[in-house]
Parts: C-alpha cells; structure tokens; sequence
C-alpha cells in the first residue's frame, strides 16, 4: 500500500477490534445482572464444554479424513498422557502425514 | 466447582508466568498461522504497520481472516455495518466464554476483570478454564496465557506480512488440526459423568445440525447455549 496507515483501513480496523472487544467484555458484564442461583451455577460449570463441543463437532464433521483422525488421536493420546502438549503434536502429524499421502 | 475457595482472586506474578509456560505447545501453530495470516493481509494491500494494528486491536485470527475476503479501500457506512456484524457473529463465542468467566474474575476489581478479559482468546480461556476446574484460583494464568498468546500473534502476523510470500500452507502441516485437538485436550479431564454426557451430547448434536441450517457462525453460539443448558437441567 502506499501509505503505512490508510485512513479507511485503520476505520475498518476499529470498526472490527469495537466488535470483538464487545463479544470480550460484554458476557461478563451481563452476569453480573443475572442472579446466580444454583441452577444458573450448574448452567455456567457446563458452559465451558458445551462450548468447545460446539466448535469441536462441527469441525470434524465438516472436516476432512485427516481432520477426523488427527481429532481421534488426540482424544487417544489425552487418554494416554494427560498431556495437551502430546495431543497437538500426535495429532498434527497424524493429520500432515495422511495430507501428504493424499488421503 | 462449588466448595469454598482458600485465598482470595488475585493476579500474581507467579500466576502470570505460570500461564504463559501453559501456553508453548501451542505457539509454533499460532506462529505459522499468524504467518499465513500476515502473509495474506499483504496481498490485500495491508502496510507491515495496519497488519499491527489489526492483530494489536482486533486479536481474533479467525474474525481476521474471514473480513480479509471482503476487504475494500472504499469503506461505506453500510460495509462497516456488515463489517462489524461479520466481527461479532464470528466470535460470538467468546461473548459465552466471557460470561462463564463471572464467577472466577467477578471477584477481582473491575478495572483488572475487563482489562483481563480484552486478552481473550480461545486457547488461553480454554486452558484457564482447565486451571480453574481443577482448584487453581491466580487470575494471573489467565491473564499470562492471553499475553503470551497476544505477543506471538502480533509478531508472527507482521513477520507473515513483511515476508509475504513463500509461506507454506498451513493445511499442508496441518496447522488447522492445533487448536480443534488443543480443545480435546482440554475438554478429556473435564468428563465427570453423567452431566458431561447429557451437555456434551446436546452440544455436539445441536451445533453439528445448526451448522447445516443455519448460515455463518451461528452454529458455535446455539450448539453451546443448548449444551449448557442441558447440563444445568440434566440432573432432573
């Protein structure tokens, strides 16, 4: 680009960091409005998985074979080790390799 | 998760660097996809410094990404407006990440709560959230593991940016596979029983058939409030 900051740019870019700083700040603040009795309690301790199964589903659904095994050893290898560390390395090789050979 | 903790919520130090050591495993793919990501902002015109500005600020690789596709130079009220909806609904989750956060973060003041919270990412929420479950009570974890994750997103985009092309393809090393598998990892520990399995269930169910019905990436946000729910209630 010619100019190091164009001005329509840097807007978009405000425009973009005013939307995620709200999705960031804004769930917590309306918490603080919401009751906390024990059944909201049980409802917020399920909200954590219920989120990552959310985006994990969907993900190997859509995704390809190596999506799928590559998730699949993961789940083995957290098993095994208990290390998030192992997961992702197990898993991206699992993926890149079944990649590589086209499957 | 209900018992009386010991100590009072804080940020500590201690805390702070304990996050950021959680977060390593995970660095090299945020690089390479932070990298690709730079890489393909330079094609679209953007200078090394709005690629800082854009990790520095907005910090949502994927909300980043997707709104390249679509990126002008002729900014209109109504393209802003789509532009700022397009930011939302991508990461609408983190809007449920922040709200599960309440009863750990509302206890510290508010100023160190909402300027935590700007740090929020999937990982480090995702492994705070982990910390939390089993006992551990330093904000700092989160506050590190969103710094670290902060300063490696906003160098690996501009190195992508200034390095432009000859950037492998992330899919090729399976790059995309990081933080999905991150996620299995932390959600494994967190299986206790029968609630895990009712919300769990619901959740993949829903997001799974909301994700073929419903278009963009509303899918994330019903599959999860579904899920919750039927945890909240699956006592019953």
């Amino acid at each position: 680009m010619s100019s190091a900051l164009d001005p329509g740019t840097v807007l978009a870019i405000c425009v973009m960091a005013g939307a995620t700083m709200f999705n960031r700040t804004a769930g917590f603040f309306l918490m603080r409005l919401v009751p906390v009795t024990p059944r909201v309690r049980k409802i917020l301790d399920s909200l954590p998985g219920a989120v990552l199964v959310a985006i994990v589903a969907p993900t190997a659904v859509h995704g390809d074979t190596a999506m799928a095994a590559g998730l699949a050893i993961a789940f083995i290898v957290t098993k095994l080790t208990h290390s998030d560390f192992f997961a992702v390395l197990a898993a991206v090789l699992v993926g890149a390799s079944l990649r590589y050979f086209g499957v | 998760m209900t018992e009386p903790r010991p100590s009072p919520v804080r940020i500590t130090a201690a805390g702070v660097r304990m996050g950021m050591d959680a977060m390593w495993p995970l660095m090299p793919g945020i690089a390479v996809f932070g990298a690709a990501f730079g890489a393909a902002a330079a094609q679209k015109g953007f200078s090394a410094a709005e690629t800082a500005l854009s990790s520095g600020l907005v910090f949502a690789g994927l909300a980043q990404m997707v709104a390249l596709e679509g990126w002008t130079h002729n900014w209109t009220p109504a393209s802003l407006l789509a532009l700022a909806m397009l930011t939302f609904t991508v990461n609408m989750r983190h809007f449920l990440m922040a709200a599960s956060m309440r009863p750990w973060l509302g206890q510290l003041p508010g100023w160190q709560a909402y300027g935590s919270l700007l740090f929020l990412a999937d990982n480090n929420w995702a492994a705070a959230m982990r910390y939390h479950a089993h006992g551990g009570n330093d904000a700092g974890y989160f506050v590190g593991s969103g710094l670290i994750t902060w300063v490696v997103w906003l160098l690996s985009t501009v190195a992508g940016q200034v390095i432009g092309g000859g950037i492998p393809d992330p899919k090729a090393f399976a790059i995309d596979l990081v933080v999905p598998a991150f996620f299995i990892a932390m959600l494994v520990p967190n299986w206790k029983g029968r609630r895990e399995a009712v919300s769990w269930g619901v959740a993949a169910l829903v997001s799974v058939a909301a994700s073929y019905l419903v278009p963009g990436w509303w899918f994330i946000v019903i599959g999860a409030v579904a899920g919750a729910l039927a945890g909240g209630f699956a006592d019953e």
